[in-house]
């Protein structure tokens, strides 16, 4: 199978803290790869690594290597704008930007592409409705992005990752903020975007990850785990730590 | 410990304290604003828009010319200083957050902001006055923009502040780059402060006398040219009130009416600005 | 095992634990009784096995019932998930033990007062205490959640069903010779059947207990002795 991406040896460190402890794990090419693990586990900084997010922010370096299509992103040559827009990140809390739904999606596109009005329009209507929202803003693309609820705001932000044509979607608990209904909407949308995209999800509920994903990595304390799919990691993990984390024995 | 009724009785005392000491300090505003009123209204007329200010001893007249150069040096003075004080204050907040100078400059801004307005008038007097051998507009539009720059990058940097970092996260995660994610996503989200900002820099350049005296002196008559002195509503004011020309000190008064009456409603539109964003 | 950081869920699972080994507790006590009926014509002790059944049928009910509303209510993942499906299968099974038992309790009822030749009654005897042996090793594999005891119990189960085969021709003969035996050999047969399925259900609940421990299901078809219905060489 096709690694889209492979982890090998990465070490990630806040300050002199060390967040990763040397994972190896691949993503592979349309799958859906979902981190489970208590709070603190690393599996969010991992996310975050994907796509040098990490690089905002003085005093965190990562080491070992990140190879995506054949090249190391960790390298510091690497351009990180470009990078991101290859490995697009939809967030926890909804993202929406203060501007229209419209302005919202096309706004990215403006910067990476010339694109006449029409084509514009094609492209956020397109984005819109791999998102499943366009039927519920159609009549509104010039209302502002906030005055959407919750789970239409994250799947605007969904609308506005893909519009860009990334290649990798990352997800940070995307759903922890949305009610049961928006949160199942999110889960068909991730089902129906992996034909297309490589997906990472990083989720505290459980059942998401089994629903949602072909694999599934347990990480704890910045070590990944366990490692392996999905149907295996839920109804019969090798480790114990892995068992016990998700049948509710944690400590 | 303490019965319910003691706890409440010694709440109640307290709660009257706090109710006395707003009491004293709202009470003084409104006879400010009774006193303006009384002694401003009966000089309103039309001709204090139209007509220059008069000569001593003579009737009528007006603040035409003083209400002009006050609007044009606060105007230049905002003009220089917030642009000014908007970079450095986004440097502050965006680029500069982890900086080990940030908090430096954050320090030495905030010491510039409480510096007495007559320090800076004098200054300027000293750096531009004296060099240009004459008062003039241009001195005191420089000196009211210093006075705004402070204001400004202490506003600036508190709003850019506010807008939640996951926002700035989200744009960089489309590969935006930094100035793209600051001038598009940050202000926009931070607009309606940074307007705020402005505001309140307007309204305390707006009223500022002591910065001028050094500066622009004043002027009887009309003057648009910025090199030499020109009127001005706080310095006129200044000027009048002091002299036993009843004329005169109708003037002053109904100009200090105005200045109170565009600062207040300048502070009440900045507050608007400030609501309009709280309640999005 | 560590203890689920709710307390409740435990206490959920331990509950249907319990009912598990009573409904065990039950299902071998008929058993014997109904053998113990069989072999001494007690039709008292036949109607008393009878009378227990609907017990059985209650409880494994209440097992299922209180699995599904776990299930619901705590979205069971891995060892705790395999413990109720578990759980139900075996109450399934140890609840058709229970019915295969009472139908040899209405044999028993039946056949009374008719002629009952003790060698006739011999075999059956051989494969009944087979049948409760497996039984109760199967049940005490459960309760020390014992792969390699539940593997041996399926590994054997092919001796019942040879021994089944063999008292299937013996019968046959018994009523060729003289058809007065028809009547009581055609229930005694029944009765064999029956016990045979509970062999059958013990091995069943030998494959949950691997599935229950390790997940992974028997796949390799049971060691089987050829086809009770085989053509038969007459005499």
């Amino acid at each position: 199978m096709l690694e889209k991406i492979s982890v090998k040896n990465l070490k990630f460190f806040y300050g002199a803290n060390m967040a990763l402890k040397g994972i190896n794990i691949p993503l592979y090419a349309n799958k859906v790869t979902a981190f489970i693990g208590p709070s603190g586990c690393g599996k969010s900084t991992l996310l975050r690594v994907l796509n040098r997010m990490y690089d905002l922010y003085p005093g965190q370096h990562a080491e070992g290597e990140v190879v995506f299509d054949g090249r190391n992103i960790l390298n510091s040559g690497e351009d990180l704008n470009l990078l991101r827009a290859r490995i697009g990140m939809v967030f926890q809390k909804p993202t929406p930007f203060p501007m229209t739904i419209y302005d919202n999606i096309a706004f990215g596109l403006k910067l990476y592409e010339n694109l006449s009005k029409s084509e514009l329009d094609g492209r956020v209507e397109d984005a819109l409705k791999r998102a499943a929202l366009w039927n519920e803003v159609k009549d509104k693309l010039g209302a502002n992005g906030l005055s959407l609820s919750g789970g239409q705001q994250q799947r605007l932000c969904i609308a506005r990752t893909v519009a860009i044509k990334p290649e990798v979607i990352l997800f940070d608990e995307p759903c922890s903020a949305l009610d049961p209904i928006s949160t199942a909407k999110i889960e068909e949308l991730i089902d129906e975007l992996k034909a297309e995209y490589t997906i990472a999800i990083v989720t505290h509920n459980m059942q998401q990850a089994a629903r949602v994903s072909e694999y599934t990595a347990f990480m704890y304390l910045g070590d990944l785990v366990e490692f392996d799919e999905t149907s295996k990691i839920f109804t019969t993990p090798t480790d114990p730590r892995t068992q016990d984390y998700i049948t509710g024995r944690f400590g | 410990m303490a019965s319910y009724a003691a706890r409440r009785r010694y709440s109640t005392f307290i709660m009257g304290l706090c109710l006395t000491a707003t009491g004293i300090g709202v009470v003084w505003l409104f006879l400010i604003l009774f006193s303006l009123l009384v002694n401003g209204i009966p000089g309103l007329t039309f001709a204090v828009f139209t007509e220059m200010t008069p000569p001593p001893g003579e009737h009528g007249g007006g603040l035409l010319n003083a209400i002009f150069g006050s609007l044009l040096m606060t105007i230049i003075g905002v003009g220089i200083g917030a642009p000014i004080g908007i970079l450095a204050g986004t440097y502050l907040a965006e680029y500069g957050r982890h900086s080990k100078i940030t908090p430096v400059i954050r320090f030495i801004n905030d010491i510039l902001l409480s510096a007495p307005s007559i320090i800076i008038g004098l200054f300027v007097y000293g750096a531009v006055v004296v060099p240009m051998r004459s008062f003039s507009a241009v001195a005191g539009s420089i000196a009211l923009a210093v006075i705004v720059i402070p204001v400004v990058v202490r506003t600036t940097e508190d709003m850019l502040l506010l807008v939640p970092n996951t926002l700035r996260e989200a744009a960089s995660a489309l590969g935006l780059p930094r100035s793209f994610v600051i001038r598009r996503v940050a202000y926009r989200a931070a607009r309606a402060g940074l307007i705020t900002g402005v505001l309140l820099a307007v309204a305390r350049v707006g009223g500022e006398t002591a910065p001028l005296l050094f500066t622009v002196l004043s002027n009887q008559f009309w003057s648009v040219n910025l090199v030499k002195p020109m009127a001005n509503l706080p310095v006129t004011i200044n000027n009048f009130i002091n002299n036993p020309d009843a004329n005169w000190k109708q003037l002053a008064w109904t100009g200090a009416l105005l200045i109170t009456a565009a600062v207040l409603s300048l502070n009440i539109t900045a507050r608007f600005f400030g609501a309009s964003k709280d309640g999005r | 095992m560590t203890d689920h950081t709710v307390r409740a869920y435990d206490d959920e699972l331990m509950e249907i634990g319990r009912k598990i080994t009573e409904m065990g507790g039950i299902a071998e006590t008929m058993l014997a009784n109904a053998i113990q009926s069989l072999v001494k014509g007690d039709t008292d002790l036949a109607q008393r096995v009878i009378a227990t059944d609907p017990k059985l049928d209650v409880l494994e009910r209440e097992i299922e019932e209180k699995a599904i509303l776990t299930i619901a209510r705590r979205q069971p993942m891995a060892i705790d998930l395999r413990a109720l499906v578990s759980a139900i299968r075996i109450a399934n099974d140890l609840e058709r033990i229970g019915d295969l038992a009472k139908n040899v309790g209405k044999r028993v009822v039946a056949i009374d007062g008719q002629f009952a030749p003790q060698k006739i009654v011999g075999g059956v005897i051989h494969i009944s205490d087979l049948a409760l042996d497996r039984l109760h090793r199967v049940l005490d594999a459960y309760a020390h959640r014992d792969v390699e005891a539940a593997m041996s119990v399926w590994n054997q189960d092919e001796e019942i069903d040879q021994l089944y085969n063999s008292l299937f021709r013996e019968l046959l003969t018994y009523m060729m010779e003289d058809p007065r035996n028809i009547g009581f050999c055609a229930h005694l047969l029944f009765s064999a059947k029956n016990i045979e399925r509970i062999g059958d259900h013990a091995t069943n609940i030998a494959e949950t207990i691997k599935y229950l421990v390790t997940g992974e299901t028997v796949v390799t078809d049971r060691p089987r002795a050829a086809d009770g219905y085989a053509p038969l060489q007459t005499p």
